[in-house]
Order: structure tokens, then sequence, then C-alpha cells
């Protein structure tokens, strides 16, 4: 057929064709570095300096990668700020300080998340519940069950546990190790699997994925297991990090929006299909950048927010005008 | 030759509404079977059940002679049968292979085989004349280059039998002949091809044998060498054929309505154009001649950037679609479901929808009781069959639809229509009420400029033909003009090289 001529896109190089990741790290590192500079603390751009940057970014990190999962299905998870509490909680009240109760205690929240992972992905995909209701009802549920019952649950994680937050492997602390294998993982999944294929097929066109022979709900469901499992690794490396959780660690960290906000910065579209954990990661590494700044100038911390709220903004705005001419 | 496909009185409803009533279909290895039906004749669903989508209430689906059930589209898929799908199915954001193959993605080592992927949709998309590159997003490419991009992964499979859904509804007539050429190939490689069509041209150059439906009912199922066109279509609808096109204007066209001089934007360049009162002026051309840009500076929606545009005498800008609404032009957009319909509001507010738009902001929604009863006393006007005007309009047929939305801008009562593909995708039926439609609509002093791929059509009911090619009005023709002629300025060869290509 008459189809010779090059669509116009693949002949035009420029801006379009960086990819996000790499315009936002270049980003991060630029506000890094400046306000380094600005404030005299050209130290901060040391490897300490970075390492302590890096350390920020794990939670958060580790949160949206899997919220990055839920999103690329055309799901979202509002539930996984009061997961991460429940398991903070939850691993310190088994743990009571003893290290032989680590196993065990890791065991019951990673079941734990698995389920809440699970009754998500069943209320989004087969009951067709709109995902912003399920997820934040389950997230409601969970804050419910955990603020009530947290007169009995308290405790804390064992010494050796909590160590491993704290713990260097080759001067690289462990913690930040931890969110690259599991960035690397989520990455290798998405861009080298069938599985990950399958997941950009049914957040980019639910009805053309089944036509095609996907089991889209299993895919959805699956989605929202991952998120929820990195919810909960979440929420004991901060359990380890604090020694002992509170009900409010994940609402206080605002782990649900935030995690969010990194995925969208990423260049992950909202409505699925298009995406990836790289962004994701580059998102966390620019709001870590400004956290560290906003420190080095001594700014309101408040402030933060307003300035993080303009960065998302800005970068909407701009995969806008990236996208425009594209039929999504 | 024993059937490779046999369908026995497959049953299906949808609440009170029987889809499909004891139908009987069935397709052998190396034939072309066209279905042909009015739209809501049951084609679809029939196709659904085949593809697993439905799973019929009664009747039986045999492959090489063995019954199936299928319970999800996979299981269909598997078993080798592959559907082209009217509504594209495609994944903007992937790349071309990896819409290819969606789903059936080749493994090595359990990674993705992307490399093979490459090759082999490389090797799919030469086998359909084309030169896509593999690695472009699918969201950068032109409708028809999607198109074939489905084609190709309902091809990947050995398919043992291919269903394509109007698979030529969205190309202009080059692509598609080059499609034709394709089925051909593929029926002698001994594919049993189901082909549903409302391009008679099309269904008399292809088929083998011919079934049609109506109102979920077989109606026959005859060899080609026994069917004629006025047979088909008087089995879909129960009329002749000479009454398709309505008389063209008995009066002369009045004075202009739509007079635009030295207009160009990015995609058009010197335009000079009229359109009269009374007249439809047909603009013809390929998928990228500019007819497309051409209906969207009209409407503001793409708007001119040098050039005038008088309407009604009067010099007008047309910078957005509110502007041009104002200035008394009516719009109907080529890609119904996407610009022209709000799918979950009622028929009665998808009429209503101009008007309220341009109501201004603090008048009541609705307008109150004298609106909604002009939108019904509109809509009844235009004979959109609605079992009441509150429901959904994405309930409707894809007529009705369209009638609908020309009964909204009746209530505006504009003195230009832009049609857009008017017919794309609607029933030989509700295509002759179109057209008199339009043709009433010029009677009453309006001038209609008609945008349409679907050469019959341009030829048929146009009074005067524009065709573009390459941004620019090519040349014109009167209404009736041979066929051949507009594709040869459409081709922008002189000659006979143009016919030829067609024949």
């Amino acid at each position: 057929m008459s189809v010779n001529a090059t669509p116009v896109a693949m002949t035009r190089r420029g801006f379009r064709d960086v990819p996000v990741p790499v315009v936002v790290i270049a980003l991060a590192a630029l506000i890094y570095v400046t306000a380094a500079i600005v404030t005299g603390q050209a130290n901060q751009i040391s490897a300490a300096g970075l390492t302590g940057l890096l350390q920020r970014t794990v939670a958060l990190g580790l949160v949206g990668l899997g919220q990055t999962f839920a999103i690329l299905v055309g799901s979202i998870d509002l539930s996984v700020a009061a997961l991460i509490s429940t398991v903070a909680v939850l691993a310190s009240y088994l743990m009571q300080g003893d290290p032989s109760m680590i196993v065990p205690a890791i065991a019951a929240c990673v079941a734990l998340s698995l389920g809440v992972g699970a009754i998500n992905g069943v209320l989004v995909a087969y009951w067709g519940i709109n995902p912003l209701i399920a997820t934040l009802s389950t997230g409601l549920i969970l804050q419910g069950l955990l603020s009530a019952s947290f007169t009995f649950l308290s405790g804390s994680v064992a010494p050796s546990f909590q160590a491993l937050a704290y713990q260097n492997l080759l001067g690289v602390p462990l913690p930040v190790l931890l969110l690259a294998v599991f960035a690397l993982a989520a990455w290798f999944v998405l861009a080298k699997t069938r599985f990950g294929a399958h997941l950009y097929a049914a957040g980019g066109n639910p009805d053309g994925a089944k036509l095609a022979g996907l089991r889209v709900q299993r895919l959805v469901l699956g989605a929202h297991v991952i998120a929820s499992f990195a919810a909960c690794v979440a929420g004991l490396y901060l359990a380890a990090r604090l020694q002992s959780g509170t009900p409010w660690i994940g609402r206080d960290g605002i782990y649900d929006l935030e995690s969010i906000a990194i995925v969208v910065i990423g260049g992950t579209l909202l409505s699925g299909g298009k995406g990836g954990v790289l962004g994701t990661i580059a998102g966390v590494l620019l709001f870590a950048s400004l956290d560290a700044s906003f420190n080095m100038f001594g700014v309101d911390a408040f402030l933060k927010q307003v300035l993080r709220g303009a960065i998302v903004i800005a970068a909407v705005s701009v995969y806008a005008v990236r996208n425009r001419g594209h039929v999504a | 030759m024993s059937p490779v496909l046999e369908m026995r009185s497959i049953s299906k409803a949808f609440t009170a509404v029987k889809a499909l009533d004891q139908v009987d279909f069935d397709c052998r290895a190396g034939e072309v079977h066209v279905i042909c039906g009015e739209n809501g004749a049951g084609k679809s669903t029939l196709m659904k059940v085949l593809g697993g989508s439905y799973r019929p209430d009664e009747g039986e689906i045999r492959l090489d002679g063995a019954p199936v059930r299928f319970q999800h589209p996979r299981e269909a898929r598997a078993a080798g049968i592959s559907i082209v799908h009217q509504e594209l199915s495609l994944l903007p954001f992937r790349s071309v292979a990896e819409n290819i193959f969606t789903g059936m993605e080749p493994t090595r080592w359990g990674l993705l085989d992307r490399r093979q992927m490459d090759e082999r949709a490389r090797a799919l998309l030469q086998r359909l004349g084309s030169s896509i590159p593999t690695g472009a997003q699918v969201a950068d490419l032109s409708i028809a280059e999607q198109q074939l991009v489905e084609i190709a992964k309902a091809m990947l499979l050995d398919a043992k039998v291919l269903v394509m859904d109007e698979p030529t509804a969205a190309l202009d007539d080059r692509d598609a002949h080059a499609l034709l050429r394709l089925i051909s190939r593929m029926k002698a490689e001994g594919v049993a091809i189901i082909y549903i069509s409302h391009r008679m041209p099309e269904v008399m150059a292809i088929a083998d044998r011919i079934t049609v439906l109506k109102d979920g009912r077989l109606v026959w199922t005859r060899d080609r060498q026994d069917a004629t066109v006025n047979a088909i279509v008087t089995a879909m609808v129960g009329r002749e054929l000479q009454d398709f096109y309505p008389a063209r204007a008995a009066t002369e066209p009045g004075q202009s309505v739509l007079q635009i001089r030295g207009a160009g934007n990015r995609h058009l360049r010197d335009i000079d154009m009229v359109a009269r009162a009374g007249e439809i002026v047909g603009i013809a051309g390929l998928e990228d001649s500019g007819k497309g840009a051409l209906a969207q500076a009209l409407f503001g929606d793409q708007p001119f950037t040098q050039g005038e545009v008088e309407i009604g005498g009067k010099p007008v800008v047309l910078h957005s679609p509110r502007q041009a609404i104002a200035a008394g032009v009516g719009y109907l957009p080529g890609d119904r479901k996407r610009e022209g319909i709000v799918p979950r509001q009622s028929v009665r507010d998808n009429a209503l929808l101009t008007l309220q738009a341009m109501a201004a902001v603090l008048s009541l929604p609705n307008a109150g009781v004298r609106s909604v009863a002009e939108a019904d006393r509109n809509l009844r006007t235009m004979d959109v069959r609605a079992g009441d005007f509150g429901q959904e309009i994405a309930t409707l047929s894809g007529g009705n639809q369209q009638k609908a939305i020309i009964a909204r801008w009746l209530m505006q009562n504009p003195d230009l229509f832009v049609f857009v593909e008017p017919t794309r995708g609607i029933d030989v039926a509700a295509k002759a009420a179109i057209y008199e439609t339009m043709r009433a609509l010029a009677n009453e002093g309006r001038a209609i400029v008609m945008i349409s791929s679907d050469l019959p059509e341009i030829v048929g009911v146009s009074d005067r033909i524009l065709v573009m090619h390459q941004g620019r009005i090519a040349g014109e023709l009167p209404g009736g003009a041979e066929e051949g002629a507009v594709m040869q300025l459409a081709l922008g060869v002189t000659g006979n090289a143009a016919e030829r290509e067609m024949v």
C-alpha cells in the first residue's frame, strides 16, 4: 500500500526525542548543584552528600515503583500510605525487639500486603469499581483498623533488623542498594518480559488487549498486588529506619499522593499504557534534590510543598506540549 | 468442499432485543464470504460470537467439523480465528512491532525477543505492501497506516478464518485497492475470509458468496454470480437502488453563502472556493490531500492563517469553532464517536448540546421546556429512531447518531453545513436518508460542503465537485462526473494513469 512516506515525527529530531528520565535527572542535578554552590556548601557535592541525597529517595522511590505498575495498567493505588503504616506497625508489634521474629514478621507483612493488593485488584478489575474509590476505601479501612487497635500494637523492631537500614555495602547504604535492585527488577519486568508488555497493552487499550487474547482483569490484579508489595517493602524499611512503626508514618509522608506525583513527573501517562520506572526514579530524585536544596537554603518546609506542586504542574504541561498531535 | 467454519442456528439476545435469531453461516477455505446488512442487522454480533467476545444463547460453532465453544477471545484466536476490528484496537504509545505482537510476543530465554518481533513485523508489513517503520510509535501514524498495522496484527497467526469488519472504512481508494489485492492473495493461500462491508463495488469485486442479514435474521446466502447490487440492497433494506441518491437541485443555486479567497495554513495553500445557497459542493481527495484540513479550517478548528473568508457576504474570522458557529457554520465531524456525540448522555441532550454551548452563561440549562420541545421536534423531523429521546445516544446505530447530530445543528439553523464523511460506517438505508436530508437542507437555501472519501457518494450527491491534491484545489468537476476523472485529479496525474490504477 502507498504508505511509503516516513511519519513526520520520525524525521524530526529535537527536544521531543530526549527521553523523559534524562531531562528530569538533569533538572534534579542542576537544582542540587546550584543550591550547593549558591549556599556555599560545595561539600554537598561529594560522595557523602550524594549518598545522603539518595537515602532520602528510598521510601518514596519504593512506593513509586509499585505505583508505576498500578498507573501503567490504567488504575491507581491510594491505599499505599495506609498500608505502609500498617506494615510498619505490624512489623514492630510482631518483632518486639526479638531477632528470631524478623523472618516471621516480614512474612506476615508480605502476606498482608499481598492480600490487600489482591483485594484492591478484585475490586478494580473484577467488580469494576473506580480505582480511586476502591483503593481510597481500602486505605480508609486499613487506617481505621490500625488507629483503633494501635494501643495494643506497640513494640519495636529487632536491633539487627534496624541495623539493616543503617549498614553500608561497598560504601553504599543498604537501603539505596535495595531501591536500586527493586528499580532494576521493575524495569526488567516492564521492558523485557511478556508480562510487562501485557501490562502496557492492558493499560493502553483494555478492549483491544482483550480482543488480542489478553486476560486484562488478571493483569490489573497483578499490578495491584505489585503496588501493594512495593508499599510493604517501603513500610518495612521505614520501620527499620525509625525503630518502630506508628500508625501515621504513611499518612505523614503523604506517600499516596507523592508517589503518584513522582510517577507523573517521570512521564508515565495517568491514563495508563505509557511510561516506565526509570521516569519514576528520576521523579523521586527530583523531589529529593528539591528537599535537599531547601534544607541548604534553610527554607520553611511548607514552601517545599508549594514548589513540589509547581513542579508537578510544570512537568505535566511540558508533556502535554510534547505529546501534542498524538491521538491519545 | 466442506466448510472450515460452520455456524448453525446461532441466537443471541440482549435483554429484550434479539440481536441474532437462528442464523446459519459457513465459510470455506479459499473463499471470500461477504456479509451485508444494515447497521443493527447482526453482522458485528455474529462476528463477536465467532471471536469469543459473546457467548451465543443457542446454536453451535464448528471449526473443521469439530464443535467449539469460546469463553474468551484468546481461545478463538488460538483456534485460528483472526479478526481485524472495525474499532482500532491498537496501543497508541507502543511501537508498530509491539502492537502487532500484542499477546503473542515471542520470547528467547524467557525474555522478549525484540529482534524477532521487528523482523517478523517488517516481513508482515512488506506482504501488505507497506514500509511503515516497525519502531514507529502508532500514535504518529495516519489512520490508514494504523489500519494496516491492525491487519498485520490479525495476520500474525496463520489464521484459518480471517474476519475483516469494514477494513476499508478508514482507507482512501488507493489503499483500499491494495488491501483488496492482498485479500485475493490470502484467498489463494487457502484462508477462509469473512468480509463485512458497505461498499457495494468492493463487495461485488471480491465476494465468492454473499450473505445478507436483516434484523438479526438470515435473508439469503448466494453465490456472487446469482447476486446483483440491486438484489443485495433490496434484501438489506427492502427498497430499490434507483432512488438511492436524491435528485439534484432543480433550480439554479442562489447567492454565494461561502466565499474563500486565497486562504491557506500549514496544510492548505491557495484555497479559492464558493458555495452557493441550494447547492452541495463535494470535496474529494486522497487521505492526505488536505480535504480534512479544509473542513477543520472552515469550522475554525485548525484555522486559516491567510486569506479571506466571507459567509453570507460578510467577512468573518474563523479562529475557533465558537466563532464559526456564530458565523453560521454547522459541522458534522467525520469521527462521530470521538467528535460528534457525547456517548453517555441522552439523545435529547446531544441534540441540545450546541444550543447550550452557545447560550449565555447565566441562562437556564436546556433553556426550558420550549427548547426541549424543539429538540424533540427536530429529532422527529430527522426521523431519529430511538425508543425514547431520554436514552443514551451510544445505544443508537451510527445512522441514527448522525441524524441526531444533524438535529443538533437544526436548532442553530446555520447557513452553511460542513459534512465530513457523512456516511462513513453507516448502512445503506440510513445513507439514503442522510443524502435526502442533505438535499433537503440545501433546498431550504443553505450551502452544503461535503468532504468525502467515498467516490460514488461524491459523484452521486454533489452538484459540483472540487478535487484536492497536496493541499490545493486541483480542479473542479460537475456533479455526476466520471469517478475516473475525479481520481485523476486526486492523484495529481494527467492522462489515463489514474484510471488504470483504479481497475
